[in-house]
Parts: structure tokens; sequence; C-alpha cells
């Protein structure tokens, strides 16, 4: 098998961002990259190779759902929402990131005396 | 190169469709690349500009849409059925590939399921016997006394040990005795047939858990000494003799006894052997008191609660306790119960396994060819993929591509197979070398096409992932670098691709090492002199029933000695021999034990004997009684060593007088002359009166060309006619002199009624090595097979490295290396796999031996002759399969290897 590319190694983050992209309001693939962008200072570039196969499984899982609906310039776009078990999701998964990050910083700011 | 075909090809978006993910993704890619382009406009890019920008910044549309569509499983599923067709449209671009694999599929197939077909119906099939699981035959395991040798199982067994069996055991919910009285012609149907007979205790039935289909079992008046005989019939006896009408309430009748019929079983039931007629055991004396008198067989059904294991248990201790009771009057040291299912297979078994096994090593070898070849395309189609890898296709994807391909081939494998397994479970019908129980019931079911179904997914599971993950190139990048040169390989595939070959030519010559086995087996067999003729002679089998007493015996001899004298008095006849044991085939081989007298009439009964005590031991042994008459000896073509054979004189009222075999003389007088000594072997037709040694003969094979000779015990046919009412007569002569028309007419003028089975001493013999004919040539199919398939695998894999080597070997040439150093590297690459895989065959081989054990005669299962023949044969094979690539590289020109 091929070797695990960085994509695939932040894969559970990129589902966290996603979540949290979609927890304000239901929102199309486009705007889920931009906003995620914005609000991280063009630091994370989604990848759109990710994002939408990420938006499939997580519409799998039922985390999200997603319905056509018509744009302000009058488009039509798939919008994704956040499900009830979506935001539990949610929750778990930043609650666990927020530990994981504690203790990598920990870890970090050990001063080796 | 082949354009190469995208398998996520365009598919039109039907509206209908449920699951249409991919023209739902289609749009979502399309509005984002749209917002994309929209946001760089507003950057100030150019329009046209910033949609090339646009879509560059989304990258492989074609990846995101594969990754995408795996991450749905209803879509993966329909992807795969895209695959399949992908992969049957691939193959249909190569015939003679798909062609070739799908047969070598097929025959592998083929050849394992039809073996399984015929393991199935004789050996896993139950019997059909309600609760058959619980039948078992009851064996006596006997001391050997008299020889020294180690104890024997027999099937037959005493009426007082069966007696006490049930009195003393609680394992079994009935014990019954069987005496199988063989094949007798019955009268009382619309002509008299031929049937089996067989008397069966009052239990018989119930053990069997079969009750008649029409009418009853026997009632218990019917079962008692002296009641009106009653018979039950089998179902196919009623179809001969009664040509399908009514037989309940009919009379047959059975020499000059009249039988009614009570009851016909249902069809199919005929046990044991082909049963047609079983009359009570109980209508004659209960009064058998010898423990040593072993007429009947027995047959039993564990009781409900306790297993086999535990009954068996049961009815050792009980029989090792008789055996401290009653001492030496029984020779009954242990018993065993043997599941029914067993015994009944028992000598089937070895041959089953050892074909099974044979036809599963075909099917292995099947599917290294044919994983072969797939690496072989793999190869070639290296440039396809790196295409498909460019545009986006994932590698997953690849190697599911691959599975798909290989599923469609074995699907179709499998489907010649069950065609070639039809074909060959025919085949092997008709080829019934009698010696397999239930052949005649095999067919191919439903567990056989299930067993087909499973080999196919096996051989797809197993050829598509090494085919696959083999076949998978790591680098891209090589492979497009290297896109315009034909030399481009993978170290790693050759590597696979080697080691099939190595199996290959391994599992070859495992196959050929049983073949060579067993056809040495056969070989040695028509080498053996078996002590008679087997040629120039024809046989009458004749069963003339007849009641007891002096005058009934006096009309039975009468009878056969004018039936020889009217055969013998046929223009050309040498001349006629009777005997009621005839080798390879005749009725009666009884074999019991006698006591040397030193005077002819020193022992008149067993009180005689018993007085002796033990000392009686050293005066006894074990030998076959025979009764013969005419011109036996000479006609039959067996030697006399010493004295003389029956004569004119030897009438009942003369003294009584034997022939033994050589065997028997040198068992009993190891250095003393057999002639003038006495012999008691009364027990063996109820005559006291004792015999007189006469001659001695040669030794015979009567049971088959490969069971050793034993002692036989030959007495007149007018003194001595013996309990068997069937015997065979034997007629010497040219072919012309034997016409089975003129015989049968001389039978019937002498006793019209009486039924003659007429076949040639060769048939016979014929019959005897049927068995074994029947196994070498399966196996020997099956050891071709093999080494065509080994020789095309190397063929392939050489032509192959050739093909790689085309540039090397040019060069090398360029620079002077003649023929025969190019000869060499080839050749040497072949012969190098054929080494591995031989040794690797000889030392799997050597472990098999075991599957051999009972199948090999005279012929040692690690035979030195044997292995030198199929090894040289396997390497021949793999340097005649290298010699074609060797001779076409030889002919490269050197200019090639500057294209």
């Amino acid at each position: 098998m091929a070797p695990k590319s960085r994509d695939d190694l932040l894969q559970g983050t990129l589902d966290m961002l996603v979540l949290k992209a979609l927890a304000l309001e239901p929102m199309h693939g486009w705007g889920i990259t931009e906003r995620i962008e914005q609000w991280s200072d063009r630091v994370l570039q989604v990848g759109q190779g990710t994002l939408y196969p990420a938006l499939y499984r997580l519409e799998r899982q039922g985390h999200v759902s997603s319905a056509w609906r018509t744009t302000e310039n009058n488009r039509r776009a798939r919008y994704y929402a956040l499900t009830a078990a979506g935001r539990r999701h949610f929750a778990r998964e930043c609650d666990y990131w927020r530990r994981l990050s504690h203790a990598i910083n920990l870890v970090l700011e050990t001063t080796i005396a | 190169m082949a354009r190469p075909e995208t398998p996520g090809g365009r598919r039109p978006a039907g509206p209908d469709d449920p699951v249409d993910h991919d023209a739902r993704l289609r749009e979502e890619i399309a509005f984002h690349i749209d917002q994309q382009a929209e946001r760089l406009v507003r950057q100030g890019v150019p329009p046209d500009r910033a949609r090339r920008e646009a879509r560059l910044r989304f990258g492989g549309v074609e990846g995101v849409r594969e990754a995408t569509r795996d991450e749905q499983r209803a879509a993966w599923l329909f992807d795969f059925g895209r695959d399949l067709r992908f992969g049957a449209r691939v193959l249909r671009r190569s015939p003679v590939f798909a062609v070739l694999a799908v047969l070598t599929l097929g025959l592998g197939i083929g050849a394992s399921t039809a073996l399984f077909s015929v393991v199935d119906g004789v050996l896993l099939r139950g019997l059909p016997y309600p609760d058959a699981g619980r039948l078992v035959r009851l064996y006596q395991v006997n001391d050997d006394g008299t020889t020294g040798g180690p104890p024997r199982q027999s099937s037959r067994v005493s009426e007082p040990n069966v007696l006490d069996w049930r009195r003393l055991t609680h394992g079994f919910s009935g014990i019954a005795e069987m005496a199988q009285w063989g094949d007798m012609p019955i009268a009382g149907g619309e002509q008299p047939v031929m049937a089996r007979r067989t008397v069966v205790s009052r239990e018989f039935f119930d053990v069997m858990g079969v009750a008649p289909a029409d009418g009853r079992v026997f009632r218990p008046e019917e079962l008692q000494e002296g009641a009106a005989p009653t018979a039950i019939v089998s179902h196919a006896f009623r179809n001969r003799a009664f040509a399908g009408g009514p037989v309940v309430g009919k009379t047959i009748r059975i020499g000059q006894t009249a039988y009614t019929v009570v009851g016909e079983m249902p069809p199919g039931f005929d046990y044991p052997g082909e049963t047609g007629v079983w009359t009570p055991r109980e209508i004659q004396a209960l009064g058998q008191q010898s423990r040593t008198a072993h007429n009947f067989q027995a047959v039993a059904r564990v009781a409900d609660g306790v297993s086999v294991r535990q009954a068996q248990a049961e009815l050792s201790a009980v029989s090792r306790q008789m055996r401290e009771e009653y001492g030496s009057t029984t020779w009954m040291v242990d018993a065993a119960a043997i599941p029914l299912l067993e015994q009944l297979t028992a000598t089937a078994r070895p041959a089953l396994n050892l074909l099974f096994g044979a036809a599963i090593v075909l099917f292995l070898i099947a599917c290294t060819n044919v994983t072969n070849l797939l690496l072989a395309r793999a190869a070639a189609r290296r440039h396809e993929q790196a295409l498909q890898l460019a545009v986006g296709a994932s590698r997953w994807r690849l190697v599911r591509q691959v599975v798909a391909e290989t599923l469609v081939l074995t699907a179709a494998g499998g489907l010649v197979g069950v065609l070639v397994a039809a074909g060959a479970v025919r085949a092997l019908l008709s080829l019934d070398p009698g010696s397999v129980p239930r052949l005649a019931d095999v067919a191919l079911n439903w567990p056989a096409v299930g067993f087909a179904i499973g080999a196919s997914l096996a051989a797809a599971l197993g050829i598509g992932l090494v085919a696959a993950l083999r076949g998978r190139d790591a680098d891209l990048r090589a492979v497009l670098a290297d896109a315009q040169r034909s030399s481009a390989s993978s170290p790693s595939r050759e590597r696979a691709r080697q080691v099939l070959v190595v199996a290959q030519v391994a599992l070859t010559l495992v196959l050929l090492a049983g073949t060579a086995l067993l056809g040495r087996s056969f070989l040695s067999l028509l080498g053996v002199e078996p002590g008679y003729r087997t040629a120039g002679a024809t046989v009458l089998d004749l069963v003339r029933p007849r009641g007891t007493g002096a005058e009934e015996m006096q009309r039975q001899w009468q009878f056969q000695t004018a039936l020889m004298d009217r055969l013998a008095a046929m223009p050309g006849v040498e001349g006629v021999g009777l005997a009621s044991g005839f080798p390879l085939g005749g009725a009666d081989y009884s074999t019991g034990r006698y006591y040397e007298m030193t005077r002819v009439d020193e022992f008149q009964s067993y009180a005689d004997i018993a007085r002796l005590g033990d000392r009686a031991l050293d005066r006894a042994g074990q030998a076959g009684f025979r009764v013969v008459g005419g011109d036996y000896f000479r006609v039959m073509g067996i030697p006399v060593l010493e004295g003389r054979t029956f004569e004119a004189g030897d009438l009942p009222d003369a003294p009584h007088v034997a022939v033994v075999s050589e065997a028997f003389a040198r068992d009993r007088w190891p250095d003393r002359d057999p002639i003038g000594r006495f012999i008691q072997f009364g027990n063996m037709d109820g005559d006291p009166r004792g015999f007189r040694v006469v001659g001695v003969v040669g030794d015979v094979r009567e049971l088959s060309p490969e069971t050793p000779p034993g002692p036989l015990f030959y007495v007149d046919y007018r003194q001595r006619p013996g309990h068997a009412s069937g015997f065979s007569i034997v007629v010497a002569g040219p072919e012309s002199a034997r016409q089975p028309q003129v015989m049968q007419r001389i039978v019937r003028d002498l006793d019209a009624g009486l039924p003659v089975t007429i076949h040639s001493i060769e048939d016979a013999f014929d019959a005897a090595l049927s068995g074994r004919r029947f196994n070498l040539l399966l196996i020997m199919v099956f050891g071709l097979a093999a080494l065509a398939l080994a020789t095309l695998g190397t063929y392939g894999l050489i032509t192959y490295l050739v093909a790689q080597r085309t540039r090397e070997i040019g060069i090398r040439m360029a620079l002077g290396a003649g023929t025969a150093s190019v000869m060499r590297l080839i050749l040497g690459a072949g012969l190098r796999l054929a080494a591995v895989g031989t040794v690797i065959g000889v030392a799997a081989s050597l472990g098999l031996s075991r599957l051999l054990d009972g199948l090999l005669f005279a012929v040692s299962a690690t035979d030195p002759a044997a292995y030198a023949i199929v090894i040289v044969a396997t390497i021949g094979a793999v340097l005649a399969a290298s010699l074609v690539p060797a001779l076409r590289a030889t002919r490269i020109p050197p200019t090639e290897s500057l294209r």
C-alpha cells in the first residue's frame, strides 16, 4: 500500500474543522474552505482532494446532512448542516483535541533543569 | 500498446438513479471552481485566466471523485460491478489469454469437483438408514494360537458369543446376526432369478431402523424352530422376479423349501450387500453351541445416550471377560464395534483420499499457472496502469481492478469446471471398477456445485491478491521514464513468477511420484505368478441348492460329474475341473482350524480333541477348505509337487483323502514328508471322518494377485461336497472349443431351471486388477495434466525472461558470445528452477508417502527407481520448455540491442 500522506494523518483534524465551520450555520463546500482559511489566517489551506471525501464521509456517518439550496447569487449549491449527532461528535472531538494539545504543550514546554 | 481505458469512465447521470452521487459531486465541484474563479476575478485576475487558475488550484478532479466515491459503500459496490464489466471487456480484448486461463481453471476446478463428488457420495454422505451414525458392525478379535501371529480382526462371529454380547452389554439397543448365503436361484415369480439371500435374526429390521414398505416384518410365531418358512424381499427383487407386480402373500422357492413372502422393503434397502431375500434365522435350531463356529456377522445399533466410543469400550471389556471365562474354547480375545459407514468404505478410502489429494494438487497447479499468466499480463499493462495512475486513479483502485478481472476469470473457470466435472463424473461411473462401494450413488449434486463455487472463490482470492500485490509497481516515475523500453521489469515480480514456477514443478513432481509408484505397483502385479492359469479357459458359475443327507449329496455330485463329462465331450476341449472356491471371485473362501492326528480315527469328535487340553494347540493350524473335482489341478495349471491328486476311486465310501498346498505343507511339516499324514477338518462340513494326505500342489493367490498365497486343503467333491451350494466349472481348450451357447445348452439339458453365468478366465483375472487400473488411470491423467500445465508455465516464464533480456543477449552476441553460451544462459535459468522445484517436490512426496499406504504392491513408497524416473521426466520437461525460447534467443540479431 502507498504510504499514508500528510492528508491522511490530519484526517481526524480536518473532520473537526469542518464540523466547527458548520457549527455556526449550514454552508456549501466552497464556503467551508473559505471559512477555515479565514479563521486560521490563511495558515490552513483545505485541499479539495480531502474536503469533499470528508464531507461525504461525515454525511455517511450521520454527522452532517445536506440539501440543495440557492445562494445569495441565485446559484444552486449543496449546503451541509450539522446534525444533533454531529454536534455531540464535535464536542467530543474538541474535548479530546484540547486534552491532547494541552498534553503536547506540557511536554514541549518542559524545561530541562 | 493498447489504448488505456479509464475504469471510472463517464456514465450518463440518470435522473432516476437513487444513488447518483457522481452527478451531485460534479455539480458541487463545478460550483466550487466557479466560486474560486469569482474570488480571483475580485482580486483582479482576468476572467479567462481566473477560470484556468481556479481549475488548477482544485487539482485532479478525477482523484477527488475517486476518493469521494470510496467514502460511499453503496457506490463502492456499484463500482465493483463496473470493475467486473471492465474486467470482462479487458478479457475480451485478449481472447487467447482468457480462453487459456479459463480452460486451465476449468480443468483444475472440474477435476477436484468430480473427485469431491465421489468422495462425498462414497465416504462422507450418510447411509440411507435412520440415525445411521449409531449403526456399527461387531468384529471379533481372534487370537492366532496356531501360528503365534498377532490377533486378527474378523467380521465373522460365533452365535454363542453374540448371545453373550446381548446378555452382558447395555450400550446397544439391539444386536442382530446375519449370514449372507450368497447368490442362489429363487423360483416362484415369473421366472427363476439369481438373488442374494441373507439369513437374519429377529433384531435385524429394528436395528437397521427400516420397516417394510408393503406387508410387515416377521411375527413372533414365525420366529420359532420349525415354523412355516417366511421371507421378506427387496424392492429390486420384486421388480426382477415379479416384474413389479405385487409380491406380498406370494410363495417363493429356494432349493426344496417354499417361503411365504410377508413383506417388501422400500426401494434402495438391500443391506447387507445387495440382499434380495431375507429369511429368519430362528426357524432353524438355535443349538449352535460351538464358540469356534463362526457362521454369522453382527450388526448393532448403539443405544440412545451412549456414544459409539462408550459402546465400543463396553463391548471390548465384556469380550475380554468372556475370554477369561471360556478360555481357549473361544478364539476371541477382544471385540470391536466399527461404524457401519467406516466398515463399508474401508477398502475404497485410501485410494479415494489419494485421488482427491491429487485433484487438489492439480487445482493448485492450475491456479499458479493462471497467476503466472496474470503476472505476465501485468507486466505488459504497466504503462496502461501508469497512465491510469497519472490521471488520478488510486492504487487501491488498480488492485480492485485486477481482483475483479480475476473474479471474471475464475467465475468462467468455475462454470467450465462444473461442466468438466459433470463429464468426468459420468466417465468415472462408466469406468466403475466394482471396487468402490456406493459409486453408483455418486452424482454431481448441490454440495459438489457448492464445492466448485468455493474453489472458484478461493482461486479468485488467491490469484487476485498475488497478482494485484505483486503486479503493482512501487515506482510510477520509473515506469514512465522507462516507457520507451521493452525491457522494463520489476525484480519483485520476476521473483514472484519464479517462485510460482518452482511451486508448479514441485507440485507436479508430487503427482508424478504418486503415478510412478502406482504404475510400478501395477507392473509388478502383472509380473506376479498367480500360480494358476489366467488365460485360455472358460468359467461357468452355478448355484444348485441341495438338501442334506447322503442321498442328496450323491445326487449333487452325480449331477456335477455328468455335467463335467458332457462338457469334456465337446470337441477340442482339453480338460474340465470343478471347484467350490474358485480363484478370483468364487463363492466360498471358508477358512477353519484343522488338527493333525496320529491315526485316521484318532479324533472322532470335539470331546477327543478337548481331552488333549492345551496340547491340542500344537496339533492345530489354520487353512482354507476347498472342494475340487475332475481335472481341476491340471486344467488350472496348478503343479503337482508330490504324491497324487484325486482319482476315480476316491468315492464316498473309500478312505477320505486330501491334497494340500505347498504353504500348508510348509506350515505344518516344515521338515517332514506330508504324504500319508492324517488331518481332522470335520468342523468345515460336519463330517467326522479323518483325511489322509496323498499329495502336495503348488500355491495359488486365490483372492487376487496381490494377496499372498495362504495354506489350502483340497478335498474331493464326491467324498466331501461341503456346505456351499455354489460351484464353478472350468473348461480349458482353444477358444473355438468353448462356445458359451453350447455350454449353456448342455447345462439346460441336464437341469432346465438352473441359471448359469459364463465368463472367460481372462475377464475374471482382469476384474481382479480393475480397481488398481482405475486408480492408476486417474492419477495418471492428473499427473500428465499437471506435467502439461507445468511445462506451459515454465515455457511462459522462460519466454518472458528471454524477452526481458533481449538487449542484454544482443549485446553479448555483438561482443562475440557464442550460441552455446547464450543457450547455457537460458537453459541454466530453466534448470535452476527445475532443480529447486524438484528438491522441494521430492521432499513433499516423501512426506506425503503415507497417503499411499495400502495402495502399493511390491514397491516401497520411497522406491529410488520410481523417483529417478520422475525426476528425469520433470527436469526433462522443464528443459524442453526452456529449449524453444533458448533457441529463439540465439537468433537475436545483435542490432536488436541498438534500437
